[in-house]
């Protein structure tokens, strides 16, 4: 009896070890669910079902998901993406702030601003490989596959692009021209990857810099917003 | 010695404790290594001293145990 019992304890260990050594150099699926989503999917597995076209589901679940947001009170710009801010140049008189989406990052996107949807614009024809590099999204013909959603709100034009990478699929819009939209609402998604840039008139102030990391919905970018 | 490695019909209970040890060892290592950012050298070096002191205690406790 005991040493039945000790058989198949040592047997579990067993199993346990050879199935880290199966999944090496990724997590086996014992350890993977106690591990930040970073290290459960690392970077080189992902690129690697992206070129296989098959994903984990599990990882699928989390790429997809969409938790509830409670935005902050106020009138402050929100984040329209979860990500990192990598620009927040002004051209033209507008400032455009580029913030890059991770695999990891929620990527459900939310309005910065109350106001009307005044337009749904689909943009370009080829992919770019993301974080919006050397603006490319401003060009004509080359630029990467977007959609512009423009916002009218008492004070402004705000208008939000999204954008795929070489990685992503696609893009859903969940808002049509005339619709209200309220702060934080819920307006879009890229299916794999991507950049969201909020274009914003130059005057308004930001509150977020190069290299922050923001929440959709929940991270105030930008304030006085101002008819130019 | 050989109540260490079988005793009355079953394992002798340090192999089995050993056994375990390393194995739960072998997968705590593999869990830090993914949460830390140390250098792999000095991860292994710490990892292979813990289990060293490990598996001394166990000896340890074997040995006092069968005086």
């Amino acid at each position: 009896m005991i040493l039945a019992a000790q058989i198949v304890i040592l047997c579990l260990i067993a199993a346990a070890v050879l199935l880290g050594g199966f999944y090496f150099p990724y997590p086996s699926p014992l350890i993977r669910r106690w591990l930040p989503p970073r290290k459960r999917w690392p970077e080189m597995q992902i690129r690697g079902w992206l070129k296989s076209g098959k994903f984990q589901r599990a990882f699928l679940s989390h790429f997809y998901s969409d938790p509830e947001r409670v935005a902050p009170p106020g009138n402050s710009m929100l984040a329209p993406a979860d990500g990192l801010v990598t620009s927040a140049d002004v051209r033209g008189g507008v400032r455009y702030l580029v913030i890059a989406l991770s695999f990891w990052d929620m990527h459900v996107q939310r309005s910065p601003v109350a106001g009307k949807v005044i337009s749904v614009e689909s943009h370009g024809d080829g992919f770019m490989d993301g974080e919006g590099r050397e603006f490319a999204f401003l060009r004509e013909k080359t630029c990467p596959v977007q959609k512009r959603l423009v916002i009218a709100t008492d004070a402004g034009l705000v208008a939000v692009r999204l954008i795929t990478s070489l990685a992503a699929r696609r893009i859903e819009t969940w808002v049509n021209e005339g619709e209200e939209v309220t702060r934080g609402q819920r307006i879009g998604r890229i299916l794999l990857g991507s950049t969201v840039v909020l274009e914003l008139p130059a005057t308004s102030k930001l509150l977020v810099r190069r290299g922050d990391r923001v929440w959709a919905g929940e991270t105030w970018v930008a304030e006085g917003l101002t008819l130019p | 010695m050989s109540g260490f490695l079988w005793t009355a019909g079953h394992l002798g209970w340090g192999i089995f404790a050993l056994s375990v040890f390393t194995g739960l060892w072998l997968l705590l290592s593999d869990f830090c290594w993914r949460l830390t950012r140390i250098r792999i050298t000095r991860f292994a070096a710490t990892m292979a001293a813990g289990w060293i002191v490990g598996a001394a205690l166990i000896l340890l406790g074997c040995y006092i145990a069968s005086r």
